[in-house]
């Protein structure tokens, strides 16, 4: 005993391994970075089509000090978060009215269920006509993707509310709004950040999409600018700042759209929102 | 003459479905008084749940009456307060959280809630816990918070649907005891729904024995042990012999309760 508590913290240290999760993870970076190196370098691939990475950043760089950039980066900004926020209030609500109503949902739910996987991209010269070229038609593609994954998500969610709950909630006589309040809406947080999740990252793909096919500004279109004048790095750029501003999107969807939990011990900052939510 | 505080009346209950219909419970009449502990017992399918369910509001469409107090009653009633055998806890609310939650339902003020809820906590054993969310907490301390989250809804009675199926024989036997000491202590009218015998014994003052499917009731066991009571009793001579009476009644239910099953499952 007295010789296990004399190893103490630094005999501790030791015996944790080497190769924990963080050092890992960058080690796996470092190796992504090298294969782009050496797969750049080997001369398999056409000149220019695999940039070494330090032309990617300094593109990058560039970009980030040009209003230019900004501008399309504003512009792809706001089709995605007004299709986002559109496409999914709206899916929310009618995922609760599937969900809340067996016979509507018996009804309907089999259309949306086999539309939802089905490529939106079709919809776009219906939309270009109703909308125009512009930013219009951009925000109802990026706004009927994300649409489907929340409807689903939430109808599903609905459904799998655990029924005793439901049961504790009726002997305790609750109101109709009190049962959405206090039962149903914490129960749903799982599948409502889910459905935020993958309708973030489907409202990006709609938006992008429709800026790749026909469109005069966002990053899209000038992403395809540069691969028009072949200027792979700053292409490359592009795509770089868009797939991280995405992660920062998910990132945030999880810190804020969580229940509370025994996680919240350890990080208070972030548990206020969700603390007010349910 | 007292008001009993809860009366059945000629209570039964058909089930219909869409090929037929089945019937669950036959006509039962009972009384209970004010700080009574009564258990019901009986095979799977004896409508036992069917009854408790009725009891507690969850089944409205039923014959006969159920009073409270002398005041006929139907549907969820904020007189009647349930614990069921399911995990029921909310998981995204505090044991704190949790216990407070019909108070909050009910509109109670937050400061008093808490206060109210603490002293519930500690009641059933759980003082220090209180910031705990269900996650971190065992299945016996879980179905704890249940209780004293119904007894927060201050029931005149207290119906409890197996509360302890779901634990292990030992946790049961400790939480018994818990049982018996809370309702000692708020002389809470209680109902129990169990199929352990020695659960029914150690815990009741009268015990309904019911029969396989129609369910009635097929004898009424007053349980005549000295109070308080703990399990340390159930070694004793008079427990046994308790438990052996309902064991024999209970036997040839079971049975038939069980060749049912079989024949079900044959497809016979």
């Amino acid at each position: 005993m007295a010789a296990v508590e004399q190893i103490g913290r630094a005999g501790r240290a030791a015996l944790r391994p080497f190769w924990t999760v963080g050092r890992l993870r960058v080690a796996a970076l470092v190796v992504i970075f090298a294969l782009w190196e050496i797969a750049g370098a080997s001369g398999l691939f056409y000149r220019g089509v695999l940039p070494s990475s330090y032309l990617v950043v300094w593109a990058l760089l560039g970009l980030l000090t040009s209003m230019d950039f900004w501008f399309h980066a504003g512009v792809t900004g706001l089709e995605v978060l007004v299709a986002f926020v559109l496409g999914c209030s709206a899916g929310a609500l009618a995922g609760l009215m599937l969900g809340a109503n067996r016979y509507v949902g018996a009804v309907l739910e089999p259309f949306l269920h086999y539309l939802a996987p089905t490529p939106k991209i079709v919809f776009l010269p219906i939309l270009l006509i109703l909308f125009g070229v512009g930013m219009g038609s951009k925000i109802a593609l990026g706004a009927i993707s994300s649409f489907f994954p929340m409807a689903l998500g939430v109808a599903a969610g609905v459904r799998q509310v655990n029924p005793v709950l439901l049961r504790v909630g009726r002997t305790f006589s609750l109101s109709r709004f009190q049962m959405v309040r206090m039962i149903y809406l914490p129960a749903l947080v799982p599948s409502l950040a889910t459905g935020l999740r993958i309708g973030l990252g489907i409202s990006i793909v709609g938006c992008l999409m429709s800026e790749i096919k026909l469109s005069r500004m966002g990053l899209g279109f000038s992403a395809m600018e540069y691969y028009r004048v072949f200027d792979i790095p700053s292409m490359l750029a592009v795509l770089i700042f868009i797939f991280f501003c995405a992660a920062l999107g998910n990132v945030a969807i999880d810190k804020f759209v969580r229940l509370p939990g025994p996680h919240d011990r350890q990080k208070r900052k972030w548990s206020g929102f969700t603390r007010r939510f349910t | 003459m007292t008001i009993p505080t809860l009366r059945l009346t000629n209570v039964a209950k058909t089930f219909t479905t869409g090929g037929g219909s089945v019937r669950a419970l036959e006509p039962i009449s009972l009384d209970i008084r004010q700080g009574e502990f009564i258990s019901v017992i009986g095979p799977s399918g004896c409508g036992k749940s069917t009854l408790m369910n009725i009891v507690g509001g969850l089944i409205d469409d039923y014959e006969g009456e159920v009073q409270v107090d002398g005041v006929p009653v139907r549907g969820c009633h904020k007189s009647i307060g349930m614990v069921f055998q399911e995990e029921s806890t909310f998981p995204w609310r505090t044991a704190l959280d949790n216990v407070a939650f019909p108070m909050e339902a009910l509109g109670v003020e937050r400061e008093e809630r808490l206060s109210r809820a603490r002293d519930l906590l500690k009641l059933v054993g759980l003082d220090g816990f209180e910031q705990r969310f269900p996650s971190e907490l065992s299945g016996g301390m879980r179905q704890r918070i249940a209780i004293a989250r119904t007894l927060a809804f201050q029931p005149r009675i207290l119906l409890m649907d197996e509360p302890f199926a779901a634990l292990d024989e030992q946790t049961r036997l400790l939480l018994g005891d818990k049982v018996l000491q809370i309702q000692q202590e708020l002389s809470q009218t209680t109902m129990l729904i169990t199929h352990n015998i020695a659960e029914a014994v150690q815990l009741s003052d009268r015990v309904l024995i019911m029969s396989f499917r129609p369910g009635r009731i097929k004898r009424v066991l007053e349980i005549d042990l000295p109070r308080p009571r703990s399990s340390k009793m159930m070694g004793g001579e008079r427990f046994g012999h308790y438990v052996a009476a309902i064991w024999e009644d209970l036997r040839e239910e079971a049975s038939k309760g069980l060749q049912e099953m079989e024949r079900l499952r044959a497809g016979v």
